[in-house]
């Protein structure tokens, strides 16, 4: 599939409020990249995160946009905001970064390299695309969750059953971050 | 944190330095706002509720432990905002958020560890030594790890991280000039 159909065949699909969040996003991301002052980057950095929470909902993810909202538009704003009120706040004379001109242009063929790749990219909620088509193991999760774990929800199952011991990794990783940001600061008790 | 101190813009801005780098208890800054008050009493309640929604129900909808942890512990965010952060920590004992984070890692270890013994694999539901149909015991043991498990870790170990970056370093406390040597680290910057 060439470029050109591809825009041809998703072009109808993108609505108004999709196009809308997306352009919110990448002017959020640029002016956290960009911003001087690093309170306002943490702000608008928590209202990219809201963002791309919002477009996951669109493109049918709940549990990722629940997590996005959650951790990265929440709580870590709120930590990263907490570390910057025990620093002193500098007040900048000129709002933005000037650009470095190398690393934009690296940025910018990445951006040019990645756009090529596009064509190959099956369009969003294609039944055709592989994630969703193989039999083997998309389909397959679909069609026994219920019958194998009795939850309806088969990322749940997923994350709880099928790859049961993955997630008992991420907990204790989660656990073991606690326990690092003890060490990190010198403490013995968490309140 | 609302910033109540009107006037000219720079002495806005001086004031607004200086808040940010008080020193008072413990270093987390803190200014009572009769807006973020009252507006936290209402909105707790109801964000703790769906945070116990999201766990619950994270078989029938999207959701689980993880995101519903989140929720709990931003709702305790939500008060220390408004509250301070000290008084919420010395209203939630550490005891609290061990028991969580250390509780939460033992349940889960312990539910797979179970089924081992029992002579099957890590987290094999079925096994578990519970009077219940068999995909019952599949069910209750995924809701187990979700509810007793993974939510309380992530909503213990947010709550821990969150306390323990706002007291800082340890040696803060003991340093009878704190403030200064944070100003320094500061003003590098």
């Amino acid at each position: 599939m060439t470029g050109a159909t591809l825009l041809a065949t998703t072009g109808p699909e993108i609505t108004a409020i999709e196009a809308s969040l997306l352009v919110f996003v990448v002017i959020t991301a640029i002016v956290t990249a960009l911003a001087r002052d690093v309170l306002a980057a943490v702000i608008v950095f928590g209202a990219y995160s809201l963002g791309m929470a919002a477009l996951y909902t669109f493109y049918r993810a709940p549990d990722v946009a629940m997590t996005e909202a959650a951790i990265s538009a929440g709580v870590t704003t709120i930590l990263l905001l907490l570390t910057l009120a025990k620093t002193s706040r500098i007040d900048h004379e000129i709002a933005f970064e000037s650009v470095n001109l190398p690393a934009a242009g690296a940025v910018g063929f990445l951006f040019v390299g990645l756009l090529l790749t596009m064509a190959d990219i099956p369009a969003v909620g294609s039944p055709d695309a592989p994630v969703w088509s193989n039999a083997d193991v998309t389909q397959w999760y679909i069609a026994e969750t219920y019958a194998e774990t009795g939850v309806e929800n088969t990322v749940m199952a997923v994350l709880a059953a099928f790859r049961g011991f993955d997630t008992f990794g991420e907990a204790v990783v989660v656990f073991g971050a606690g326990v690092a940001a003890l060490i990190v600061l010198h403490r013995e008790v968490f309140a | 944190m609302s910033d109540d101190s009107p006037g000219p813009a720079e002495s806005e801005t001086q004031s607004r330095t200086n808040r940010l780098d008080s020193q008072t208890r413990q270093g987390t800054p803190y200014t009572e706002s009769q807006v973020i008050m009252p507006t936290v009493k209402v909105v707790a309640p109801f964000a703790f509720t769906y945070g116990l929604f999201v766990t619950f129900h994270g078989g029938g909808s999207p959701g689980g432990g993880f995101q519903g942890g989140a929720i709990m512990a931003a709702v305790v965010f939500m008060i220390a905002f408004a509250f301070g952060i000290e008084a919420t920590r010395e209203w939630l004992a550490n005891t609290v958020i061990v028991a969580l984070a250390v509780g939460g890692t033992l349940v889960f270890a312990g539910i797979g560890l179970v089924t081992i013994a029992r002579g099957g694999a890590f987290l094999q539901y079925e096994l578990l030594p519970v009077p219940l149909a068999e995909i019952d015991r599949v069910t209750y043991g995924m809701e187990a790890v979700e509810i007793l498990g993974i939510a309380a870790i992530v909503s213990g170990v947010l709550m821990g991280l969150f306390f323990v970056l706002a007291s800082g370093f340890a040696q803060e406390n003991d340093d009878s000039d704190a403030g200064d040597t944070v100003a320094t680290d500061g003003g590098e910057r």
